[in-house]
């Protein structure tokens, strides 16, 4: 069993940095905080006295309710600024912005941007902690890290992950919860399929080490200890990247007949917002196999240890 | 007025660290040790007189846009990176497609005085693509070039005819750039390192592609093409073929595609956003391999200030492009001149001879007759760059805070000097005060 | 920081006597023991309990749940300390709601450790009692909070370290005196 360690990171940008065993540690002390959201108070005071800013230039009520609840579950403060991107483009620089919003004496931003690497630019110009609540294409720390503790969780005889076998369906190209996951995954030993038209898979993906492509859903989930749907955005049409939905759900959909290919054991995940039975189909959602609603109810708890991680343990 | 440069070990003229006296009179040069009365003795110390350089590509964002430039402060920029000679280029409000906006600009830089400014003219109408600009006039009114900027032109029909137009004007036209539809909405070059960032990317094939077709329409039509931003490797090969094919175009690129790579993005700083977008450590190395070769001619600033504000933006919102007329030859020079990579004189060839060429001006050199255009290099204090104290008015820079070699520490245009360092020139007149350190 | 070893305080048999008799002071005084729940602090509050517990059973054939608790999220000096204390998972077997409790840890201070687990206690319902039982109080109490059963009261300054050592988490079992060094 691996020592728990501490975790120094000042921000959670991407998990990059973030070495297997620190990953590990955060997901002990997610343990705990598990317990902690099933109690009758579901509240304790660690982050008592610091304030947490979301900071969304992009909507996601979901993603924004998730680490509002975390923070709030620490009894820290939590403030919100919804910026859309018309405001910014109004003259006033993201410096600037940060630097208005710094007045509120944050201690930590949750930041979602659209353009990959804001969270990182941010970083730069403020003392505060910074946590990627999802940057563009690049990457979506907190959701892999509740997906691969859900796997964690809830695989039968769940012995680590080397050995085991992600596979991630759909438009892996725009998609940086699968890069995140790819990331993750990799580093703590398992393999990663990717799996779609050859259009939304880039093949530089397909050069990661540990990572390979598959443009037959059959072949791809053959053996997966894990198979991973993505949202389909009907915008990728009209970009020419793929024909029509209805092909689209014809060679990639994730139903229960693909299923029976993959480990017996194979849980079914999804990062939402989910699309039913175009990406995946309704009644796999619905089954045994799935995951589903455990990815959200973790990302509570989750949150909970990435703020506790960067928030606890830091006076100089 | 009579001056001399005392001391100064002259491109051209002295070898090593040997030393001699340039005077000139007025703008014009009178020669090496010639001796006599003069009214002002510039000490160079030992520092490198060179012809100024020329830059066949500068955005002074003049008129419309002074906030990030105008043409004052670029032209004081130009003068403290060596320069005598820029062209800039037309992409202002409004745009450069008017004979009359043409005159004013030249007449008012005339005014101002210190660095020649010449002027890129619109190739099509409001650079829509769609009507060709009247060129005969812009010509007329001073244009050297023509161009419709760093986005390819759309419709290679107009290209074509635009060429045939300039060919039978002997007017010089710019090509090439980045295919539209290739490039979507890329903001960095696309491959290995934009799928880890996550960062929308372009392909090479944009540029290829665009500079394939001018490259072409030249050798049908006979027009000469320059190409000012030339990127990869695959580009420089496809250019040099085409010139063997007899195709009459000349190919220039910048500092920052020969010094810089993708990997820099990684940092996700907007600074290293440049258009074309900053390529593989692979086709930097094979654009320095390019200059040693002589399949390029030049190398251009590509100097495209804007605002910190600007800037400090995303990478999407994040405009294109970098202030550099005042570093360009000091990063060469460190980067490539020192480590012996290549030699001073093929450095200074491609920013004086090499632009000149492709200009149909006559080639700057030293000699008697000759304009007094020329730069003074201090080879070898080291000093930071520092954008704060930049005359250009966009103060950020790729090689912040980077100790560089062969500094400018002053220019002379026409004859009269325009820009010296701090601590430059202070033993005007007699021999005997001390000069500072510089 | 050095630690200096200065003196045994207690053995393994003086240990197993001080806990026995606090097996049976709690025994004693408890109207209904079938009701009592055995709440350990994590590290060296759980295996307090356990032994507790095992003793309670011995004598009197009544076997007393063990939960454990980690108060970290409850500290007081989250906000102040340059370390990450290393959160681990509360588990409390039976609903507290109106149970009697006894509250275990291996060495009662300051007094704030027990503050923090009295409010965790509290967040997972409400005892009817709750009695604090500790193996060593060695003073210096900074918070009005006393313990009920203590297995022994020493003196002690500031500057020195009590270091509890159980089988279970350290695999050798004594109380020793520490010095810190400068």
């Amino acid at each position: 069993m691996m020592e728990a360690v501490q975790i120094r990171h000042r921000h959670l940008l991407d998990l990059e940095d973030w070495s297997a065993s620190e990953i590990e540690s955060l997901w002990r002390t997610t343990d705990a905080m598990v317990e902690v959201m099933q109690r009758k108070v579901k509240k304790v005071p660690a982050l008592q006295g610091l304030t947490i800013v979301t900071l969304f230039f992009e909507n996601s009520t979901r993603t924004r309710l998730s680490f509002e609840r975390a923070a709030k579950a620490q009894s820290a403060e939590v403030l919100n600024f919804a910026a859309g991107g018309s405001s910014l483009s109004k003259g006033e620089s993201l410096k600037d912005t940060l630097k208005a919003i710094d007045a509120m004496q944050a201690d930590l931003y949750v930041v979602r941007h659209g353009v990959a690497g804001t969270p990182h630019q941010l970083s730069r110009w403020t003392d505060a902690a910074i946590v990627n609540a999802g940057d563009g294409r690049r990457a979506h720390p907190t959701q892999a890290l509740l997906d691969g503790y859900t796997f964690r969780q809830g695989f039968r005889g769940f012995d680590g992950f080397r050995g085991k076998r992600l596979v991630i369906v759909g438009d892996v190209m725009h998609s940086r919860v699968a890069r995140s996951n790819i990331g993750l995954w990799t580093k703590l030993g398992a393999e990663v399929v990717l799996c779609g038209p050859r259009t939304l898979l880039p093949t530089e993906l397909g050069h990661w080490p540990g990572v390979q492509r598959c443009f037959r859903l059959e072949e791809a989930v053959e053996g997966a200890h894990a198979v991973m749907a993505l949202r389909m955005q009907r915008e990728r049409m009209q970009s020419g990247l793929f024909p029509s939905l209805s092909e689209y759900q014809a060679r990639y959909q994730l139903t229960a007949k693909v299923m029976e290919h993959a480990h017996p054991d194979a849980l079914v995940m999804h990062p939402g917002p989910m699309n039913r039975d175009v990406e995946i189909e309704g009644v796999l959602a619905d089954s045994p196999r799935s995951v589903i609603e455990q990815q959200v109810a973790n990302g509570v708890p989750v949150r909970m240890a990435v703020l506790y991680s960067l928030l606890v343990g830091r006076a100089r | 007025m009579r001056q001399v440069i005392k001391d100064a070990r002259i491109a051209g003229w002295t070898e090593g660290t040997e030393v001699a006296d340039l005077y000139w009179r007025e703008g014009v040069i009178e020669g090496v040790g010639v001796g006599g009365e003069v009214d002002r003795v510039w000490e160079a110390k030992g520092a490198l007189l060179a012809p100024a350089l020329i830059d066949l590509q500068a955005h002074f964002c003049d008129p419309g846009q002074e906030v990030r430039e105008g043409l004052a402060a670029g032209m004081k920029a130009a003068a403290a990176g060596g320069f005598g000679t820029v062209v800039v280029m037309p992409d202002t409000e409004p745009v450069l497609d008017d004979a009359a906006q043409v005159a004013h600009l030249q007449a008012r830089a005339e005014t101002l005085g210190g660095v020649r400014v010449r002027v890129a003219g619109a190739l099509s109408c409001g650079l829509n693509g769609e009507q060709i600009a009247d060129l005969a006039a812009l010509q007329q009114a001073g244009v050297v070039l023509a161009t419709d900027g760093v986005m390819a032109v759309r419709d290679g029909h107009l290209f074509r005819r635009a060429c045939e137009y300039a060919e039978e004007l002997g007017l010089l036209v710019q090509g090439g750039g980045l295919d539209r539809n290739l490039c979507q909405a890329g903001v960095m070059h696309e491959g290995r390192v934009s799928e880890r960032l996550g960062l929308p990317g372009q392909p090479a094939i944009a540029e290829r592609l665009a500079l394939y077709r001018d490259a072409d329409i030249a050798r049908m039509t006979g027009a000469r093409v320059h190409f000012g931003h030339v990127t990869t490797s695959e580009s420089v090969e496809l250019l040099a073929w085409l010139r063997a094919q007899g195709a009459p175009i000349s190919v220039g690129t910048t500092p920052h595609h020969l010094l810089l790579s993708e990997e820099s993005m990684a940092s996700f700083d907007p600074r290293y956003k440049v258009f074309p977008p900053l390529r593989p450590p692979s086709d930097a190395k094979a654009l320095r391999q390019a200059l040693i070769d002589g399949k390029i001619d030049c190398i251009t600033t590509d100097h495209l200030p804007w605002t910190l504000a600007e800037k400090e933006q995303d990478l999407v919102q994040a405009p294109a492009g970098i202030a550099g007329l005042e570093t360009a030859w000091a990063v060469l020079y460190t980067a490539l001149v020192v480590p012996r990579l290549l030699t001073i004189e093929r450095l200074l060839g491609l920013w004086t001879s090499g632009p000149a060429r492709i200009m149909g001006w006559k080639e700057p050199r030293l000699l008697a007759g000759e304009a007094a255009d020329m730069v003074l290099f201090d080879l070898d204090t080291p000093r930071p760059v520092e954008p704060m104290g930049f005359f250009s008015k966009s103060r950020i820079s790729p090689w912040d805070g980077q100790n560089l070699c062969g500094w400018p520490i002053a220019t002379f245009v026409r004859g009269q000097c325009c820009f010296t360092r701090e601590g430059f020139g202070e033993a005007s007149g007699t021999s005997a005060h001390r000069v500072g350190p510089l | 920081m050095e630690l200096r070893w200065k003196k045994r305080l207690m053995d393994e048999g003086e240990i197993n006597r001080a806990v026995n008799r606090m097996a049976h002071e709690i025994i004693e005084r408890s109207d209904r023991l079938e009701g009592v729940v055995l709440v350990g602090i994590h590290t060296r509050g759980i295996p307090m309990a356990e032994h507790l517990s095992k003793l309670i059973k011995h004598y009197e054939g009544v076997e007393l749940p063990v939960g454990k608790l980690d108060i970290t999220l409850y500290r007081d000096d989250l906000t102040e300390i340059g370390v990450q204390p290393i959160v681990r998972r509360t588990e409390v077997p039976v609903d507290i709601h109106d149970r009697e409790l006894v509250l275990c840890d291996d060495v009662l201070y300051t007094g704030r450790t027990a503050r923090a687990a009295l409010d965790a206690l509290m967040d997972l319902g409400r005892p009817s009692l709750i009695r604090l039982a500790v193996l060593v109080d060695r003073g210096h109490r900074e918070l009005p909070i006393q313990a009920d059963y203590v297995g022994r009261a020493i003196q002690t300054s500031r500057s020195e370290v009590i270091k509890v050592r159980f089988h279970s988490t350290d695999g050798q079992e004594g109380v020793d005196l520490l010095e810190r060094g400068s």
